[in-house]
């Protein structure tokens, strides 16, 4: 086995590697956040990073590559000091997610066709540099329209207040989100998301973070105040599974 | 009424279920996936990535039939091909279920919306399942009206394997064959959503990572072809194939590979008196529905342009065509003269059908007078030969090791034999057994190979050469494996255990002890045939021994003579040895090469000082440069015959290409005998087999009981060295310089990498890393290649035996457990 793609990663990403894997009973159940974790190094997944995990995992490059493509959160050139991915789903995009998409796009000098997923405005890792991606719902559509700055939320926006939002990240200003804790970069991010909070600090100001809002318990409030539950689900058999089958 | 109900209905056996198909009362067994029980109640559920060797996977849907449980219809359609069968369940398919057949129709539609239907111009048009349940199941014309998704077409997945990615319908099948039954998942689905298609880590870095170089492992498999053959539409095509026949156009017959021992069934396709591909065929037995690249692609070499056909004499030194008349009548005259001056021996080669290896054992004691004759051409010994003597000959699958039994024996030794090279379709049931029974796959070995990996294998590690100790070593140092070998275990042993002293008996031994059943494997398809036919200095056919005065009477009889000759033959060696000594006069020689002989620069001498050689031969070989007539003999696809595999199982199959005027060994060996004034009786195949037949076969010798280790000489060789020397560990790979694998360079393409390997420690010791250059050598000559850090033992360094440079015995003049000198290579 080549190790080329371990002196690319160094020592301590090895160790931390070899963290997340004992994490699992199982050590394929670490490819996940092994790739963020590539991520939080190099800034996007590189095809030394897909042959880290492989090596890491003992998994065979294809393997790696079939996870690292199915999803979007794993990007494939190096991305901005700043994710900022816009909701254009369904709800947000009637809401004004599409005129919030389109300014954004003419704002970063980004062309009229979009080429893959997302796309980095400026020296990619440089501070200010900007990758914009146009999400899949964000899981706030009643915050409609929404958009995440490094996967924390922006509610209720609009073109001008996504437009200046956008220019003061890249004055390399870290504006507060409208909850959950504040913004510290895209790589930063990845390391969260891989499993590692640098400092228990650091770890409760994530975890404690205020990530409600008042508008997503209204329905739970209106339905407690009148006694509402879900009704009974019916008792539908399940067929037999084989035993054994893998 | 209820009574009279239960009283009529037939009693569900254990383990079964009753369900109701169509309105059909089925019983099954439980557990049983619907799509497979229809299929035997002759009930045809279209579908495309089901396969019943695969895990199913329900990934096209094509097989949606309505299910009801307990009286209750599931709320959708449910696919046949991942549901099991349950008692009282009631399936609908869609010849009875309008909700079936429209949402199969569905399916269908969806399937072909972006495929581009060009069964016109696609390899797969004429037997495409896609196509024939289109024109079945789907709609005459498309409703879609867009534009369909095209990629760039086609993207090599390996140099043999080529994707046309928008014919694909996503079935995995390809994906699951390589992960699973093959184990080498290099091969992938990759994408999401529209984009979704198979490809490898290379083609995502090419793909998607357009700025960066393309790397990435490519798809290395020895067994690629199947995922072709298994594709259920034309996205997957051979390099070797693609563009270059209609499957109306080709004539298929069943045949038997010609390759290695396993004996793989086959389909050869043929047109116009050319093989234009081969395909796997089914035996449940054997190779179930898989065979190797090795087996599929290498067929080329039949219609090489130095193919001999027509005899060939020397004159002045020069070779010139003849006559068969001439030709035979020459051959005939020196031979006898030769075998009255000082005799002749016989090396018919590895790669016989019994009918042929039967005909050279008939030719050498009935024509030449002597029981010179030797089919191993390869390192043996006399070791060896009392081993297949004694624990090898007569056994069958009735009473021996076989392929099915691999996936009952709870723990499998694998001794000198590196399965997935030497026999692939044994390395494919050592996966299955471990896969699917948990049986424990232990190698005795030199390094981890993959196929320890994909067996989920233990290796035991020995330096090369000391073998007979890790045998012997095992009740002490692996007790586990020592108890669980008398617990249903078996041993296989490889051809390379004898060139290890010792090695052979001590396994015998070992087997006797443990009551481990125990099987030989040798790597070419002609040796265990060979070895029941009597092409063994003290063997005759049938299993009788030269040295039993009433079995020598016994064939006298049947061959219609007075006497056979009574002393005991000379080895092939010994054959070599005396011929360069001038001490026979004449050779005759089968498809052999000097360089696989144990000692090429002698077989070269002999070759040289004999007065006459013949040579039976495909092409201009090495041979042909010393043979005084070279008779031109059919290849496996041009002949009928027998090939006998290691589990003893007779493989028969029939002539492909008929009238080609070439012909078999049996039929030019009677012919000379002929002209020699002896009557061989086998003149065609059928007749020789018959002949062999009538002879009988006898109880083979029982072997001796008890612990013996026979090694003579110095014994096992000492541990491994210092100052510059280490002890070579070689085998054969599967795909290699082989001379039945010319004419293919995409096969040759997928080789495994060509390399010397070693340990880090004995990388240091000579100061070289990674990839940096490496010279192994004898007083004979030298081999440079790459090092590449493998877990051998120190001291220990690897090459393959016959490998583009890496050509051992004929560069070096030494075998496996030999001493070599190592150094770093370059700067010279």
């Amino acid at each position: 086995m080549t190790h080329a793609a371990q002196e690319t990663f160094g020592e301590e990403t090895v160790r931390e590697a070899a963290e997340i894997i004992a994490r699992y009973p199982q050590s394929r159940s670490a490819l996940l956040p092994m790739l963020h974790l590539v991520q939080s190094v190099q800034g996007f997944v590189s095809p030394e990073g897909m042959r880290f995990c492989a090596e890491q995992l003992e998994l065979s490059e294809a393997e790696v590559a079939a996870v690292a493509t199915f999803y979007t959160m794993y990007k494939r050139s190096p991305c901005g000091q700043h994710l900022v991915s816009v909701c254009t789903n369904t709800l947000c995009a009637a809401m004004g997610g599409d005129a919030i998409y389109a300014k954004l796009r003419e704002k970063l000098g980004l062309g009229e066709r979009l080429e893959g997923n997302e796309e980095t405005a400026g020296e990619p890792g440089e501070p200010g540099s900007l990758t914009l991606e146009h999400a899949e719902c964000l899981a706030a559509c009643d915050l409609a329209p929404v958009l995440q700055v490094d996967y924390e939320y922006f509610d209720k926006q609009t073109p001008e207040s996504a437009a200046e939002l956008v220019d003061r990240l890249r004055a390399g200003e870290a504006p507060a989100p409208s909850r959950g804790p504040g913004l510290r970069g895209f790589r930063s991010a990845e390391r969260q998301l891989a499993g590692f909070f640098d400092g228990e600090a650091a770890l409760e100001s994530v975890v404690d973070g205020s990530s409600q809002a008042v508008e997503t318990l209204r329905g739970a409030q209106i339905a407690a105040e009148h006694g509402w539950v879900a009704p009974e689900a019916e008792d539908v058999p399940i067929p037999e599974v084989e035993e054994g089958a893998k | 009424m209820t009574t009279v109900e239960e009283t009529t209905q037939t009693p569900v056996p254990e383990g079964h279920v009753r369900l109701t198909i169509d309105g059909r009362e089925v019983i099954a067994p439980k557990g049983e996936l619907i799509i497979r029980t229809a299929e035997r109640e002759g009930i045809e559920i279209p579908r495309f990535c089901d396969h019943p060797l695969l895990d199913p996977a329900a990934a096209c849907r094509q097989c949606l039939v309505e299910v009801e449980m307990n009286g209750r219809a599931m709320p959708k359609p449910q696919p046949a091909c991942a549901i099991t069968i349950s008692d009282g369940m009631v399936v609908h398919t869609q010849h009875g279920s309008e909700v079936a057949r429209k949402a199969q129709e569905g399916v269908m539609e969806l399937l072909l919306i972006n495929h581009p239907l060009d069964c016109p111009i696609c390899d797969k048009g004429g037997e495409c399942p896609l196509q024939n349940q289109a024109l079945r199941h789907g709609r005459a014309e498309s409703r879609f009206r867009d534009q369909k998704r095209t990629f760039t077409k086609p993207i090599e997945v390996s140099k043999q394997v080529l994707l046309d990615r928008e014919r694909c319908v996503l079935c995995q099948r390809c994906t699951r064959f390589s992960a699973e039954i093959a184990g080498d998942p290099f091969i992938e689905l990759l994408e999401r959503g529209a984009h979704q298609q198979i490809g490898t880590a290379k083609t995502a870095d090419a793909e998607g990572w357009g700025a960066v170089t393309p790397q990435g492992q490519p798809y290395q498999s020895y067994f690629s072809g199947n995922a072709i053959q298994i594709c259920p539409v034309g996205a997957l095509t051979s390099a070797a194939y693609r563009f270059r026949s209609r499957p109306f156009d080709l004539v298929s017959a069943p045949s038997v590979c010609e390759h290695c021992s396993s004996g793989c069934a086959e389909r050869t396709d043929f047109r116009r008196g050319k093989v234009m591909r081969k395909l796997a065929g089914e035996d449940p037995e054997v190779n179930e529905e898989w065979i190797c690249d090795k087996g599929r692609f290498a067929f080329r070499y039949v219609t090489a342009d130095d193919r001999i056909t027509r005899p060939l004499v020397r004159e002045n030194g020069k070779l010139r065509e003849a006559s068969w008349t001439e030709a035979l009548r020459i051959a005939a005259d020196r031979l006898a003269e030769a075998r009255d001056n000082g005799g002749v021996g016989v090396l018919p080669g590895g790669r016989l059908t019994v009918e042929d290896a039967y005909a050279y054992a008939k030719f050498a004691r009935i024509s030449l007078h002597t029981n010179d004759i030797d089919f191993r051409a390869r390192p043996h010994s006399a070791e060896e030969l009392d081993f297949l003597t004694t624990n090898v000959l007569g056994t069958t699958p009735e009473d021996g090791v076989t392929f099915t039994g691999l996936e009952r024996a709870n723990t499998v030794l694998c001794v000198a034999l590196e399965p997935e090279e030497e026999a692939p379709a044994v390395f494919l049931r050592l996966r299955k057994a471990a896969r699917k029974a948990g049986t424990k796959v232990v190698h005795i070995g030199q390094f981890s190979t993959p196929a320890v990996d994909k067996t989920f294998g233990t290796l035991l590690a020995c330096i090369p050469g000391e073998e007979t100790n890790a045998v012997l070593g095992l009740r002490e140092h692996a007790a586990d494996v020592y108890a669980q070998l008398g617990e249903g275990g078996v041993i296989l042993l490889g051809e390379r255990a004898a060139e290890v002293p010792g090695l052979l008996s001590t396994v015998a031994g070992l087997a006797r002890e443990t009551g481990a059943q125990l099987a030989w494997i040798p790597r070419r398809a002609g040796e265990r045939g060979a070895l029941e036919a009597g092409a063994l200095p003290t063997l005759l056919p049938g299993g009788r021994r030269v040295d039993d005065t009433e079995a020598r009477a016994e064939v006298a009889a049947a061959w219609g003579l007075e006497a056979l000759p009574e002393l005991a033959g000379k080895d092939a060696s010994a054959i070599l040895t005396a011929a360069a000594n001038g001490k026979l006069h004449g050779l005759v020689l089968g498809g052999v090469d000097p360089d696989d002989l144990p000692n090429p620069e002698l077989a070269r001498e002999a070759l040289a000082r004999a007065e006459f050689v013949v040579s039976l031969e495909l092409r201009r070989t090495a041979v042909t440069e010393y043979a005084d007539v070279v008779l031109p003999v059919a290849a496996a696809v041009e002949k009928s015959g027998t090939y006998l595999n290691w589990e003893g199982r007779p493989r028969p199959f029939d002539i492909a290409i008929e009238n080609t005027g070439i012909l078999s060994d049996c039929r030019v060996l009677d012919t000379l005998a002929v002209e020699m004034d002896t009557d061989l009786f086998t003149q065609t195949p059928q007749a020789a087999l018959a002949d062999l037949d009538r002879l009988g076969t006898v109880e083979p010798p029982v072997a001796q009981p008890g612990w013996t280790i026979e090694f003579e000489g110095e014994g096992p060789p000492k541990s491994p060295l210092r100052h510059g020397k280490a002890r070579l560990a070689t085998w054969h790979r599967l795909l290699d310089n082989g001379s039945l694998q010319d004419n293919e360079p995409h096969l040759a393409q997928t080789a495994r990498e060509t390399v010397v390997k070693l340990s880090t420690a004995t990388a240091q010791g000579i100061g070289v890393g990674a990839g940096d250059p490496v010279v192994v050598s004898t007083h004979q000559g030298r081999i440079e290649l790459p090092a590449e850090i493998a877990d051998l033992p120190d001291g220990v360094v690897w090459l393959p035996a016959n490998s583009g440079p890496s050509t051992v015995r004929a560069s070096l003049g030494v075998g496996h457990g030999d001493l070599v000198d190592v150094r770093a290579g370059g700067g010279e």
